[in-house]
Order: structure tokens, then sequence, then C-alpha cells
């Protein structure tokens, strides 16, 4: 069984102590710098995932026929993954958009699975194809992730860094410069 | 000794109604990967002759699970590739395949008669099912499905081709039309909802 002396508890104090207090600043510093550059640079697809749907409005086969239609979706399509995309056919023929396939009057979905980007063909549009882009989201899941990879470097390069610059002084013991080290050495 | 019994049966009940109790939610939860149809919607019937001459009627297939690829038998790429597919996904369903019917439907009636589907059908699983019809009939089925056929190309050396949608049909077993994939969907992605599809019934 051992024993750590008084001493010796005194003595590993301040460092505990000093290392709490900079992970402490660490882990907000960190949270703080992340947040600031995600809100700098986020994205319109740095969000939860979620149901968007699209409606085909009756008629439009007729119109898409005719080289007429008026545009219900962009040409391109940003989701995230485990977006849920919801096509609402309200027309009276089948209507396909890449994987999904929707008969008249119905309504089909399909969860984006995987980051991708894709050009499908799609039935409901003059141009007759429709690019998407899935990307992985940026959540606060994945934010936080980063505070944990980050966080404890920043505290581990902070830590060693105000030993350097601010060196822990234990009350018995006297700082000795290097020459006088040296001369307490050899005397 | 009686109220130790008692103790440890009132525990087995408790562990099996809480392991119950989490597979319903597990089963619940579970997120289909195809494109999903929903709310359902009744799958259109059709009557059409299987390899062995024999008229094959979809509604008859209530409680079983189908799954319907149109093709022809001349292709050498897409079909073959998913009649493949279809021998894959019944290996990965083991004892459900016995629920599911996989069917594969001729955009090509003038070659596709009932020996070239037998042939054709044989070369992967005797278990699946070839159909034909009159091509007015046929037409209807793909006019239903949504399946566009174009018989106008050839592959550069006289021989027609078939354009041709690709994709799988799964109709469930109450015959409702429940999900579909687009050609080239992973194997073992369909093969799960297939296999929570039969487990519906």
């Amino acid at each position: 069984m051992t024993s750590q002396s008084p001493t010796s508890k005194n003595s590993i104090r301040p460092y505990l102590v000093r290392l709490g207090v900079v992970i402490v600043i660490s882990l907000v510093f960190t949270a703080v710098f992340n947040e600031v550059v995600f809100q700098f640079q986020r994205e319109s697809y740095d969000r939860a995932p979620q149901v968007i749907e699209l409606v085909i409005p009756a008629g439009t086969s007729k119109q898409v026929g005719a080289g007429q239609n008026e545009p219900v979706i962009p040409a391109e399509m940003s989701f995230v993954i485990g977006d849920t995309l919801q096509v609402k056919n309200e027309d009276s023929v089948s209507h396909q958009l890449g994987p999904i396939w929707v008969p008249a009057d119905t309504t089909a979905s399909l969860v984006m699975g995987q980051a991708d980007k894709l050009a499908y063909s799609c039935s409901f549009t003059v141009s007759r194809y429709l690019n998407i882009d899935v990307y992985p989201p940026t959540t606060l899941g994945t934010r936080l992730a980063a505070l944990i990879v980050a966080g404890p470097t920043t505290a581990a390069l902070l830590f060693l860094y105000s030993l350097l610059m601010f060196p822990i002084r234990s009350k018995n013991s006297v700082i000795l410069s290097t020459d006088e080290g040296l001369q307490a050495k050899t005397g | 000794m009686k109220t130790k019994f008692l103790y440890i049966g009132v525990g087995v009940l408790v562990g099996l109604a809480l392991t119950l109790g989490v597979w319903k939610v597990l089963a619940r939860s579970y997120t289909y990967q195809g494109s999903l149809i929903n709310p359902p919607v009744p799958a259109a019937d059709f009557t059409l002759t299987d390899q062995q001459g024999q008229p094959f009627r979809l509604s008859d297939q209530k409680g079983k699970v189908v799954l319907i690829f149109f093709g022809f038998t001349n292709c050498t790429d897409i079909c073959p590739i998913t009649m493949a597919q279809f021998t894959q996904i019944k290996d990965h369903l083991g004892d459900l395949a016995k629920d599911v019917r996989f069917v594969f439907i001729t955009v090509d009636p003038q070659r596709d008669d009932v020996d070239a589907l037998h042939t054709y059908v044989g070369k992967f699983d005797p278990s699946f099912l070839g159909l034909t019809g009159d091509p007015a009939n046929l037409a209807r089925v793909w006019k239903d499905y949504g399946v566009y056929v174009n018989q106008d190309a050839t592959d550069g050396q006289d021989n027609y081709i078939d354009e041709h949608t690709a994709r799988i049909y799964a109709i469930d077993a109450k015959s409702n039309l429940r999900l579909t994939y687009l050609y080239g969907t992973e194997t073992d992605v369909i093969a799960q909802d297939i296999s929570h599809l039969a487990r519906e019934n």
C-alpha cells in the first residue's frame, strides 16, 4: 500500500488547479471560436434533416408536353443526409423524379441516405433533368463532436504554454538561475 | 421457496414483455430505403401468361409480396443484372422467400414468347415468373406502371433493342403498391426492405 506525503499532494495540487482552469478556458474558447466560424460559413444545408415536399400540380404533363410548364421546382436542389423528399402528384398521370416514381393522385417519398451529387431524369420539368446534391449535415451534434476533438488538444497546448510563460512556484522551493543551480550542484 | 419462484417467474415475464416492447418499437421505426408510396395504393391488376403457359393474375397473389421488373430476354445488361439481383435478394430473404414472388414482365412481346421466357427465367431461378401476353394487354400494364418502352432503338447491328424503364416495383401482401427501386439500387438495400415488407404480413 502506498501513500502520498502531504508535501507531494501540495506539489501536485497547483498543477491540477491550473489544468482545470486551462480546460475550462479551452472549452469556452473553442466553443466560441467554432460557433463564430460556423455562423460565418454556414450554408443552407447546415441544418437538421427535415421533410421537403414537392407538389406536382394537375395538368403538369400536358404543359410539359407542350413545353409550357411553369417551374414547380428549381433546377437544382440541395438536401442533407436524412432529409425526406416527398413528392405529391396531383396530376392525372404518373411522374418520376430519379428514384422516385409517383402514381397519379398519390404521394411518394425517399429518404436521402448518402451524400452524393446526382443528375436525375425528371418527368415534370421541361428540361427533363434535375440536379440533386445531398450533403452531410452540420448539426449541433457535429459541432459538439468538433468541440470534443478541439477542446482537449487546445487545453493540452495551452497548459504547456502556461507552464512555460507562468511557471508554478511551490512555497518550499527556490527558483535558481542556471548559474546558481550549477554552483549549488558543484558546491 | 414459493415466493422465490414467483419472483423468478415475474422477472422472466417482465423481461419478455420488455423485449417484445423494444422489438415492436424497433420494428415500427424501420425506415424503408426505396421510394415509398405512402399511403399505399392498390396495385393495378392484370392477367398475363407465365412461362408455363398458365394465366397469372396479380390479384391472386394476395398474401405474397410481389417484386416486378419489366425487361426483355435479348437485353444484355440491365435485365440480366436485375434478374441476378433477384436471385441475390431471394438468397438474402432465406425462409421469407417463400412469401415473395419474383416476376419478370416482358417489354418485347414479339420475341419473348412462352418458350423464350421459360428458357430465360430458368437460367436464373425456375421459381421466378416470366410473363408475356398480347401487345395491347401488355401496353395497358406498362401504362399502369409508368413503364416507358421504345422499340425503335437498335444495337448498331440491325438488331432492335427495347429502351425501357428499369425499375423494380414492390407490391405488398395486400396487393398494394408500396415501394419502387431505380436500377442501380444496392441489392442489400432492396433485400432489407423486402424482408421487412414480408414480415409485415
